[in-house]
Parts: C-alpha cells; structure tokens; sequence
C-alpha cells in the first residue's frame, strides 16, 4: 500500500503571537506619551518630517504596530503599514518574542540578523535612541542594562514611570 | 567569542592574480551576457587601465556595449540616470565597474535603475528595497581599499537635495570580482595609504563590532595581517606585484568581513567628515581609526587586544601581557599612522587634512545618525563625538 503525500497545514503559534500583540500596544501607547514627556525623545522626533510613518512587524504574518507623526506628534495607529517610510522587521515571532519579552536589546538583535531594515537608515539610528530612552522609563534599571549599550540619563524617573504606566499607556496621554 | 547566531552572505565569485583581467569575456559569457557596458572615470582612463580592460576582450567576439568614462568622484544621480540612458540606448546587457569606490557604486546605482521596470533612484533608497536579482556585474577595482567589489552597499549623491543617499541589498552584490594587480600598479603612493588604511579600519572594525561571527573574524584576520605587511611594501615600491596583489586580496576580504559584520564609529566619523568636509575617505579612515579603537576599549579591551596578533606578528603579541595587548595595539597604529604620513604624506590630524574647527559641530550631528554606529560596541551621542573630533582634530 503506498503511503499519501499531501500538503500540511502548519498552526499558529496564539500564545506567542497574543503576547507581542499585547506588548505592541503598550510599547506603541508608551512612545505615543512619552515623545511629549521626556526631552531627549521630543528632540529627536522633532527632526522626523511631518507625516512620518513606522511601523514594527513580525515576518512573515505576524502582528505589527504603527507609529505615525502628525501635528508635530507621534501617534500610535495601531496596525503597521507595510510601506511604512520605515519598517522594522522580526524576521519571525521567535525573534520578535525574544526582544518583546523582552530577553534581548534591539543592538544585538540587529547584530543577530533577527531584525531587519527597510527604509531610511538615519532615522532608524534616532527611532532606536528613542526606544533606549523610552526603554529605561519602561523597565527598571537592571533589565534595561542588559537591553541598551549604555543606560540612558532620564529626569525624575518615579514620577514618569508612574504617569506612563498610570496614564499614559491606558488613556495614550 | 561566539554569537548566539549570525549571517555570513558573500556571493560574489571572487577571482585573483595576475592578467586574471582576461577572463572578463568568458565570465560574462558564463551569465549569458554579451554586450556589457563599461563604467569608469577619467583618473582610471588617464592612468591606461581601460586599454587593458578592451584588450581583454579582443578574440572574445564580443561587443562592448559602450565605454562611460565620466564618472565623478563622488557618484550622483545624475550620473546614474545618465549612465543609464547610454545602457539603454546601446542594448547593453551587463555591467562592468573599473575603478574605485565611484565608479563601483555609480554602476550598482545604474543596475538599480535598468534591472527595474520602472522608478527613480530615490524610490529604492534604504535598506531592502530592491526586487532582484540584478543585471550581471563585474567589477574591476583599481584600488585596494573600499572592498565595494564584495559589499551590498552603495552611496550615491543627490546634488539637488545635498544629501548622500544609501542603498543596502543583497541584490548590489556584484556577480564577479576580478582582482589583477596589474589595475592597482600606478597608484600613487598617498592613495595607496589611504585607501589601505580604509581597509584596515574595515578589518578592524568588523573585528571589534557587535555583529562579529567567526567566519567575518577569519576573513578580517587574513586581511590585518597582509595589510601590515605589504602596505609599507607598496609604498616603498609601487610596481611591486606581490604586495599590489597582497593588497588586493586584503581589501577584498576586509570587504567581505564588514559587509557581514558592517564597521562602526569610526566609519561613521568618517563618513560625516567626508559629507561635511569632503576629506576623503581613506584619509578619514586613517586619522579616526586609533581613536575609534582608544573610544571602544571601555566595552571591548580584550578583542581589541587580540588583533595585535595579526597587526604585529605572533613575537610581539607573545611577550606583551594581554592586560597590555590592546593598548600595545593603539600605539602600534598610531606608530603606522606616523610612517605613513612621512613616507606617503597621510594626515595623522584632522586640521592637516583641511577641516576647519567650526566644522566639528556638523560632523558630529551626522556621525550619530550614520547607521555604522549601530553595531558599534559602546554607545556615542552628540557629546562623546564632539570631545572625539576635538581629540582628533
């Protein structure tokens, strides 16, 4: 009796994929407030044109996240476009889940390969000094440490801690 | 040190010795091409290497599509779309590169556009914008330096904007390589420097970079140590075969190190400083490269150190204790940088070279947004820069 060949339906990894939903929203509301809160991350946002749009996605059909600049501000969109002027892109939800959860910084994860680029290099060089800044507001100290090359100089980081994850993350203020 | 994974992509069929020049028909008759067009500039035309490059061809039954000799020393878009129309107009269907880092970028700027159906330039700048693959293209360095013969990059100016556009995709990756000494013979000894100090920084910053994997460490490696050895070599005598073809070797594989571990500050520095100053690169390469190494050694002394095992010989990396490995390093380079300026004129000094002092403030606002300082081991914002520069200056 031969054996059938036929074509396999793989499944979705939903914990996974459910996780970097969830940090997305917090990462894309986190930068929305804290590009009005903290100086270091306004200065550099200041230089993105008007109408700038980023996006983070996870190859080859995961979830992704928008950020777009509009009135001078950055806004988080929720879903990233695909021809985003800058797209920063988990080359899979393993790679994604390593950096979101977050095991690694986004240095070495450029230096692994696990992320890539498409689209214009020198603002990817300021969008990743925001998230250094905003990663230290985000996570305490000694996790931060290990995710950035050298840890960022932020002003009264109780208050804002408390603010970011009071209301800036829940309401986007 | 081992990375918890890492990409080593390098394509390119990589072809070295001596008269391998005349194997240009067969290798683009191996990609079923026949009509090439040849992109140069005047320096390579007055130096008579493109009488050696349409000489190769001669018995070959070939034709070539066109000769484009006007390449200027920093390639332009205009440039390209220029080059382009000629491709088109003659029916060319490949591209051969003869010359430095211009020359080779205009002609992966050209490919861009005649590969693609429609667009202009500015549509496929960035990073991994391009569909591939390519149309074939050979490259003929006639200097050992920038390693563009095995890189995925190309920069390439908009004059009208004045900015510097870059293009990174594995599809720039030429298809063949052709490394013949005889193409690097007349080279002045000034340019010689420069451009092998461009390669070493490529070599010794794919080394000490973030992205650094066992198979770029090798190739970087081989290239420290043939370009310590033989660069004096060329200096001293520039028709000395060996050393131009040592040198050859060295670049290409310092180039194929950095285009898989990609360089950091002092690429960076450098590319700023050629932006706002117009010093050239190799020159730039020469004055930061010490001082990148001194700025890297809070995060990285004990790799640092370890390339004073190819930049000195194994006796000198043997008797200097390893705490002392690195600093030894620096004052060797700084040593080479001294004999270089004496034998071929190479600034050590950024105020030598013709940057002004009011100048450092821009150099240090683009340097930090150059993506060679992302995988830069430690970190360098706008201060960091500037007390560097004034360092340097």
């Amino acid at each position: 009796m031969p054996r059938e060949y036929g074509p396999v339906k793989p499944g979705r990894k939903w914990l996974k994929e459910g996780v970097a939903r969830i940090v997305f929203f917090v990462l894309g509301r986190a930068f929305q407030s804290a590009a009005r809160m903290d100086e270091g991350i306004r200065r550099e946002v200041a230089q993105w044109e008007e109408g700038f749009r980023l996006a983070m996605r996870i190859l080859p059909d995961g979830p992704s996240m928008g950020l777009t600049k509009r009135d001078g501000r950055i806004r988080y969109v929720g879903e990233g476009s695909v021809d985003a002027d800058l797209v920063i892109r988990f080359k899979n939800i393993e790679s994604a889940f390593l950096v979101l959860t977050p095991q690694m910084g986004s240095a070495r994860a450029f230096a692994e390969n696990r992320i890539g680029l498409v689209g214009d290099v020198a603002r990817s060089m300021s969008f990743v000094r925001c998230l250094d800044r905003l990663l230290a507001y985000m996570y305490p100290a000694f996790i931060c440490n290990r995710l950035v090359k050298r840890m960022p100089q932020i002003k009264r980081p109780f208050r804002r801690r408390l603010y970011l994850y009071v209301l800036g993350i829940p309401f986007g203020i | 040190m081992l990375p918890s994974s890492f990409e080593f992509h390098n394509p390119v069929k990589i072809i070295s010795g001596y008269k391998v020049l005349d194997n240009l028909p067969y290798e683009l008759s191996q990609m079923g091409a026949e009509r090439p067009l040849i992109i140069t500039d005047r320096g390579v035309v007055e130096a008579g290497l493109v009488r050696i490059v349409r000489s190769a061809f001669d018995s070959s039954g070939m034709t070539i599509g066109a000769v484009y000799d006007d390449v200027p020393p920093d390639s332009s878009v205009d440039t390209v779309n220029a080059i382009a129309d000629v491709y088109r107009k003659n029916q060319c269907d490949s591209l051969v590169a003869v010359g430095g880092g211009s020359p080779i970028d205009t002609a992966k700027g050209v490919n861009i556009l005649v590969s693609h159906e429609k667009g202009t330039l500015k549509d496929y700048m960035g990073a991994d914008r391009l569909s591939g693959p390519l149309k074939p293209l050979v490259v003929v360095p006639t200097t050992a330096g920038t390693g563009s013969e095995v890189t995925l990059v190309a920069v390439i100016a908009d004059t009208r904007d004045n900015v510097k556009m870059a293009f990174v995709s594995r599809h720039l990756m030429p298809d063949v390589a052709l490394l013949d000494p005889r193409m690097t013979l007349t080279m002045p000894a000034k340019i010689t420097a420069s451009t092998g100090m461009d390669a070493l920084s490529h070599a010794m910053e794919a080394w000490v970079g973030l992205q650094k994997n066992p198979l770029s460490d090798a190739h970087a490696t081989a290239a420290i140590t043939l370009i310590r050895h033989y660069l004096p070599l060329a200096i001293a005598d520039g028709k000395d075969r060996t050393a131009r073809l040592a040198l050859a070797n060295a670049s290409c594989m310092a180039g194929a190190a950095f285009s898989n571990s990609m360089v950091g500050m002092v690429h960076a520095l450098g590319h700023a400083a050629g932006a706002v100053c117009h010093i050239p690169h190799g020159v730039a390469m020469g004055i930061f490269l010490p001082h990148g190494l001194r700025y890297n050694l809070l995060k990285r002394a004990d790799i640092i150190g370890e390339l004073l095992l190819p930049f000195a010989g194994a006796d000198i990396y043997a008797a200097t204790p390893s705490a002392q490995r690195a600093d030894r390093l620096i004052a060797l380079l700084v040593e080479f940088q001294r004999f270089l300026k004496e034998k071929a004129g190479l600034p050590m000094r950024l105020k030598d070279a013709g940057v002004r002092d009011d100048q450092l403030g821009a150099i240090a606002l683009k340097a930090i947004n150059d993506g060679a300082l992302m995988m830069n081991p430690a970190e360098m914002d706008m201060d960091d820069a500037r007390r560097l520069l004034a360092e340097a200056f």
